[in-house]
Order: C-alpha cells, then sequence, then structure tokens
C-alpha cells in the first residue's frame, strides 16, 4: 500500500511534506496505559517513523476501561509485546521498539530520541525521566485525574524543568479515577502536540492547558 | 493589582477563574490567600493548606510562573503586579 493512499486523508490535511517528517521521526511514549496506549495507536496510525516504548507493567482488568490496545485475552501478559502485537498489526512500517523496565533514576534514554511523551501515572517516575532527557530534547507531559487533566511541553535546557513546577506535589493515596473518555480525550491533546512538535510547531511550549470534562472548559497557564 | 488566577478543581470551587486584588505592604502569599478567602466568602483555603497552615501537597501555587517551593514557600512576598496561580495537577496517566 503506497503512504500517499493510506495517509490520504491526514495528507489532505497536512500535505506530503509534513507526512514525510512524521515517518522521518522517533518517540518514547513513556507509560503505556490510560494515556500511552491511545497516543502510541494514534501515532503508529498516523504513521511515525519509530516508537519506543517504555513500561513495565502487565496487564489487568481495572486497565480495560481505557487502555485500548489490550483486551480481556491480554490479562495478565507484559503490555508491551501486546502493545507491539497490535500496533505492528495496525502499520507494519512503524518500528516498535521496547524498554521494559521501571522508569527510574538509573533509566536511560536511547540516543536517537529527541521528542517524548509523558504518559506515566506518577510524580517520581516523571521527575525521573526528565532527569534522564538530553539537552535540548522536548518533553510533552500529560496527566489526568477524574475530569481533570493537564498537556504541557517543555524542552530540556530552555524550559523550567517539570520537577521545579510540580515540587512538593505528592501522589494522591490509592488508585486514581480516570475514564475511558478521559483518557482518550488527554491523549488525543498529548499527540496533537506531538505531531506539532515533529513539526516544529509546539503549541503549549512552557504553557500548561489545562482541561476540565466536567464543564468542557479549557485553560492556559504560562509556566 | 495583583493577578489571582484559579485552575482546575480550584476554579470549579470557586466558581471563577480570576481576581484582582489591590497590593497591600509587606504582605506574603499566605497572608494573601487568608484576605483572598475573606474577599470571595467561599472556604477554599481546606483545599490549600492543613491544619498547621502548611501548603497541602497536591495543590502548586506559582508567583510570576515559580513555584513557591522554590521560593518561601507561604513566605514569599507579594507585590503590585504579582501573578498568583493555584493549580492542582492530574496524577495519573
Amino acid at each position: 500500500m503506497s503512504a500517499t493512499k493510506r495517509y490520504n486523508r491526514q495528507i489532505l490535511h497536512w500535505g506530503d511534506e509534513r507526512q514525510q517528517q512524521l515517518g522521518a521521526a522517533t518517540v518514547l511514549v513513556a507509560g503505556i496505559g490510560g494515556l500511552g496506549a491511545t497516543v502510541s495507536e494514534l501515532l503508529t496510525r498516523a504513521g511515525i517513523g519509530k516508537l519506543y516504548l517504555a513500561d513495565d507493567g502487565r496487564i489487568d482488568w481495572p486497565d480495560l476501561n481505557r487502555q485500548l490496545l489490550y483486551n480481556e485475552s491480554d490479562i495478565g501478559h507484559p503490555k508491551l509485546g501486546i502493545a507491539r502485537q497490535r500496533l505492528q498489526q495496525i502499520n507494519s512500517n512503524v518500528k516498535v521498539e521496547l524498554l521494559p523496565q521501571r522508569i527510574n533514576h538509573s533509566f536511560q534514554i536511547p540516543a536517537d530520541i529527541s521528542i517524548i511523551a509523558d504518559c506515566l501515572d506518577n510524580f517520581t517516575s516523571r521527575f525521573d525521566l526528565e532527569a534522564a532527557l538530553a539537552t535540548g530534547s522536548f518533553l510533552i507531559h500529560g496527566g489526568i485525574e477524574g475530569n481533570q487533566g493537564q498537556v504541557l511541553t517543555l524542552q530540556k535546557g530552555k524550559s523550567q524543568l517539570l520537577a521545579e513546577i510540580f515540587a512538593g506535589t505528592q501522589q494522591p493515596a490509592g488508585e486514581i479515577p480516570v475514564t475511558g473518555a478521559g483518557a482518550t480525550l488527554l491523549a488525543s491533546y498529548i499527540v496533537n502536540e506531538v505531531i506539532n512538535t515533529i513539526f516544529g510547531q509546539p503549541q503549549l511550549l512552557n504553557r500548561l492547558l489545562i482541561i476540565s470534562l466536567s464543564d468542557l472548559h479549557l485553560s492556559f497557564l504560562e509556566v | 493589582m495583583i493577578k489571582i488566577q484559579f485552575y482546575s478543581l480550584i476554579r470549579l470551587l470557586l466558581k471563577q477563574e480570576k481576581l484582582e486584588l489591590p497590593a497591600h505592604d509587606n504582605e506574603n502569599v499566605g497572608q494573601l490567600l487568608q484576605r483572598l478567602q475573606q474577599q470571595i466568602k467561599t472556604p477554599f483555603l481546606h483545599k490549600l493548606l492543613d491544619e498547621d497552615g502548611e501548603p497541602i501537597l497536591g495543590t502548586i501555587i506559582m508567583v510570576n510562573r515559580r513555584n513557591i517551593h522554590h521560593l518561601e514557600k507561604l513566605a514569599t512576598p507579594i507585590q503590585d503586579s504579582d501573578v498568583v496561580a493555584l493549580f492542582p495537577p492530574g496524577a495519573g496517566g
């Protein structure tokens, strides 16, 4: 199948040159859960060149309300293996590399990555991920809790650190409430911003987009 | 004037996005928040501060784009034209 036919609907939107930019791009998706599963799928469908997936979790029943890559038959399996299988069924042109490890202070980012989607579910791992970034890398951060979520782009070395912006923030006790609609919507905003960044036009650089699903309100906070 | 911006659950609780208050001499963030609560007559400090008046680790307070955690916390001085933002980020993914 030619790329021109496969990506026809989006090439009509952004043109051949940008489609080629997407096909040449590499993105790390950190956390392949509620946000990361959908982010990975949409980037794969869009024709990203190469994806790195980082996660050490296994698929469990509470994941199925929102983690679109996984099904009942996947319960108990490591997320990354199933994710790669589904993504390659969707688009076999996309290279998918796996980083099956917990993101902590020893996490290292492969050298060919300059755009990272933070789809993690806790602040400690987010700060460890950020610490591992090379100078100049773009971090697209997403977070969700109940009906509220945020997306923010930072460039290492030029922006404030996420760890500075969210300093003192404590992980809530227990499970965090997340719906399928909420996670999917936030993931779509993250993908939109990842693609904007690949095109050299991030819209949320040093600018937090705060999304309230309860009253469909968007607001911005400069950081 | 001091511009105070409310985000996410704080915005929903207070039913407004922002408010401006005149600057007071020698005021800090903690005192400004107390004055804000008196002004708007909606209790909200329990969402930001614990029983000892210390920040609850769930809402970030920024002054001119800087988290007060890196400034002088609630003792951070506030001046005319400062922008204060209250934002509880979503932690999940």
